[in-house]
């Protein structure tokens, strides 16, 4: 079909209030296919069932970095806890000065450290 | 490889939208293997014959496929999906349009990827890229209007059914389409 009846069928499929099937069909036929490619569906139905593999794949990483959380964040309160037992049995308080380990030292000791008189 | 889907080949499409909604991985295929080809000739009716047209294609039934458990068969799945496919061929085109505007671009300047392998006829690939060319020079609102009639031959009350829009809307923006469209195949 000449470039000049394409054209010519564009605007006869538009004109009128309802479509007229022949020229519809005309222009289909010109047209050809719109297909896609081949193995267009095997790519469409791989990308949402192997989505759904990566998906479930993500959650039970997630679910395990959450058990792993919950480990290291248990052992680490009770590490602070018998660290805090420690500095009181040892300090017999738990000021900021027994924290850096400085509850046992009166102030004339550290001037005799610093200047050594 | 071509996939069989024989067990639901006589299937209608409620039976394949529920077996789909069950996880029937055939009967979804079945959908795809029923539908593709409308979807194709709105997509790349409407965006060309582009290697995105494809993955848009791709991006219709997937989002099908998540929405399908909310479908009650109101309306016809043919439908349905045709909203789908126009939705998100018209977010393409905004999104297009965005990107362009910011390099100063005008909408023609939109890159046309004609798969030549497609087919061997040459008078139909010709027929095509008219057809592309034509319609993507249209405004958006108009295009979409235009290439229902022009490629897919729906009636105005389909059209205005599947778009949202009163069928006075759907016949005013035709016309200024048609108007719009004799000025471009002039200049083609």
């Amino acid at each position: 079909m000449k470039i000049k009846d394409i054209k010519n069928l564009i605007l006869k499929s538009l004109t009128g209030d309802e479509p007229d099937a022949e020229v519809i069909n005309n222009l289909i036929e010109a047209t050809g296919d719109f297909s896609f490619s081949e193995g267009f569906t095997d790519k469409v139905l791989d990308k949402i069932f192997n989505r759904d593999v990566s998906e479930s794949h993500d959650i039970e990483f997630l679910q395990s970095l959450n058990k792993i959380f919950y480990r290291i964040a248990i052992s680490g309160i009770a590490a602070i806890i018998l660290l805090l037992i420690s500095i009181y049995i040892s300090q017999g308080s738990l000021s900021i000065d027994s924290f850096l380990g400085l509850g046992d030292i009166a102030d004339e000791s550290i001037i005799y450290i610093l200047t050594g008189n | 490889m071509k996939r069989s889907t024989g067990k639901y080949s006589d299937a209608d499409d409620m039976t394949l939208v529920k077996a789909s909604v069950d996880g029937d991985k055939t009967a979804f295929g079945e959908i795809v293997n029923r539908y593709k080809s409308m979807v194709a000739r709105t997509v790349k009716g409407m965006l060309g014959d582009t290697v995105f047209a494809e993955d848009l294609g791709q991006e219709v039934f997937i989002k099908l496929y998540d929405s399908l458990p909310g479908f009650r068969g109101e309306a016809k799945l043919s439908t349905y999906i045709q909203k789908i496919a126009i939705n998100i061929t018209l977010n393409e085109i905004k999104r297009r349009k965005r990107f362009f505007s910011m390099f100063s671009r005008s909408d023609d300047d939109e890159i046309h990827e004609y798969d030549v392998t497609d087919t061997n006829d040459e008078e139909r690939k010709d027929a095509r890229e008219i057809v592309n060319k034509a319609l993507q020079q249209l405004e958006p609102k108009f295009r979409v209007v235009v290439a229902m009639r022009m490629l897919q031959g729906y009636s105005t009350k389909e059209t205005a059914e599947i778009l949202d829009l009163p069928v006075g809307t759907v016949l005013s923006r035709l016309a200024r389409g048609q108007e719009q469209m004799k000025k471009i195949l002039k200049r083609l």
